[in-house]
């Protein structure tokens, strides 16, 4: 996977996430997020530096999109970003990921995918909550909010890293 | 070496990520406050354009409603009209009057761009500078408060909804007259919140909640709800939930109010003690 096939998988990302924005609309209760995909499944070997640069501009690019406030969903992917790394460590096996290897539903299996995609995203939608409200004062009226989003997104990342990644990905 | 070095590794992605993390945030910040909403000519237009051709396909599904809609609300002003003509004897008609000209006056617009699923949501109508709308305008339906003009472009106006955590409507229980701000919780878009209602107010579940009048912005006794329950806060306060009438999924008409008087209220009102608005 050189830069081209990299920046190509940004810009589909970039679609996907438009698109299933603007087609699912729940009312106030869901937000969908699912580029965290692209970032969270970045080669292991991805300097974190570079990682954060990709999250600033995924995040940009889709608040410039989506019509949401400018600077919501980067802030949210940069403190993602951070966590990234030591959240991958936690699931996956040690030495598993010190070359060039996706990390992906064939790569981790089922249960430690999962819980990898979950971790990173309960990161992702706490940022956006206090980012949306800036502070504490709506966090419990956000709650539900949040849930149901985790749970949603949870579910579309999973069908698109089955449905797209995971046979594909040789 | 300086690459190699843990410390300096880790304090370049801390200092990279604090630098971004600070560039979205004040670009959040820049947009959240109300009154700051700035959003370009370009961001509009191009909006406008994405928008243009759906909301041309929703209008003419959702034809039907908006008939029966305005149905509704002419039978509803012809026997208003026809309440009013009996309490004023003929020769004391408007067109007597001449030199006091209404308070209120209306622009009717229609709905490009709305949105219902945002904490902070906003519209875009058809109407801009060169229809005469200006900045900081009031936008209502028939049913209550849709908004608040925050820019202007030449045939494209952009109002911060009704349904945005930071917007707040000054509005009254119609039996009592008691009024206090009505904030939007986030939540859910057909519920408001009423606030500041002192304790000693007595109202039932079912009383009709209207603007109060207390603003520039809208006019008096606009309708907006019904009280649906209520709880004490402070041991001083009612805070009343109210159900909106307005639904704002099938709004697609708007008016957009012009106080003829504005000039001469914020001159009286600046005069007076400036920081009053």
């Amino acid at each position: 996977m050189g830069r081209s096939g990299n920046i190509i998988l940004f810009i589909s990302f970039v679609i996907t996430q438009i698109t299933l924005s603007s087609l699912l609309d729940f009312g106030p209760l869901l937000f969908i997020s699912v580029y965290p995909l692209f970032l969270l499944t970045r080669p292991a070997n991805t300097s974190i530096n570079s990682l954060l640069l990709w999250a600033f501009a995924m995040g940009m690019v889709v608040d410039y999109f989506t019509n949401s406030i400018m600077g919501i969903n980067s802030a949210a992917a940069l403190v993602m970003t951070l966590f990234q790394f030591r959240i991958l460590r936690m699931v996956s096996r040690k030495g598993d990921f010190d070359s060039q290897v996706r990390p992906g539903l064939r790569e981790l299996g089922l249960i430690r995918f999962v819980s990898y995609i979950v971790a990173a995203l309960l990161i992702h939608h706490i940022v956006i909550s206090l980012a949306e409200s800036f502070g504490m004062a709506h966090f419990i009226y956000n709650l539900p909010r949040m849930l149901i989003s985790l749970f949603v997104n949870t579910l579309i990342i999973m069908l698109i890293e089955f449905g797209v990644f995971y046979k594909n990905w040789r | 070496m300086w690459g190699k070095s843990p410390l300096i590794k880790f304090l370049t992605t801390l200092l990279l990520f604090l630098t971004l993390e600070v560039i979205s945030l004040s670009f959040i910040s820049n947009e959240s406050v109300f009154q700051q909403a700035k959003i370009s000519g370009l961001v509009i237009k191009l909006n406008s354009l994405t928008y243009g051709f759906t909301s041309g396909v929703k209008y003419y599904f959702g034809l039907q409603n908006v008939n029966d809609m305005l149905v509704e609300e002419n039978l509803r002003l012809l026997k208003e009209n026809e309440a009013l003509k009996t309490r004023i004897p003929p020769q004391e008609s408007l067109s007597a009057q001449p030199s006091i000209s209404a308070e209120y006056s209306y622009i009717p617009a229609r709905i490009i761009s709305n949105s219902t699923n945002k904490m902070h949501n906003y519209i875009i109508l058809n109407k801009g500078r060169t229809h005469g709308v200006k900045k900081d305008m009031g936008v209502i339906s028939s049913v209550g408060v849709v908004g608040v003009v925050s820019a202007v472009s030449e045939r494209y106006s952009y109002v911060i909804s009704f349904l945005n955590i930071n917007q707040s409507v000054s509005a009254k229980i119609s039996t009592s007259g008691a009024f206090g701000p009505m904030i939007w919780e986030g939540r859910r878009s057909d519920y408001a919140l009423l606030k500041e209602i002192p304790f000693h107010i007595d109202f039932m579940v079912g009383d009709t909640v209207v603007t109060s009048g207390f603003s520039t912005l809208f006019p008096p006794n606009v309708p907006l709800g019904t009280v649906r329950r209520s709880s004490v806060t402070k041991g001083s306060y009612h805070d009343i939930q109210v159900k909106l009438f307005q639904n704002f999924n099938s709004l697609h008409y708007v008016n957009i109010v012009v106080n003829n008087n504005k000039d001469e209220l914020d001159f009286i009102q600046r005069g007076s003690n400036g920081s009053v608005r």
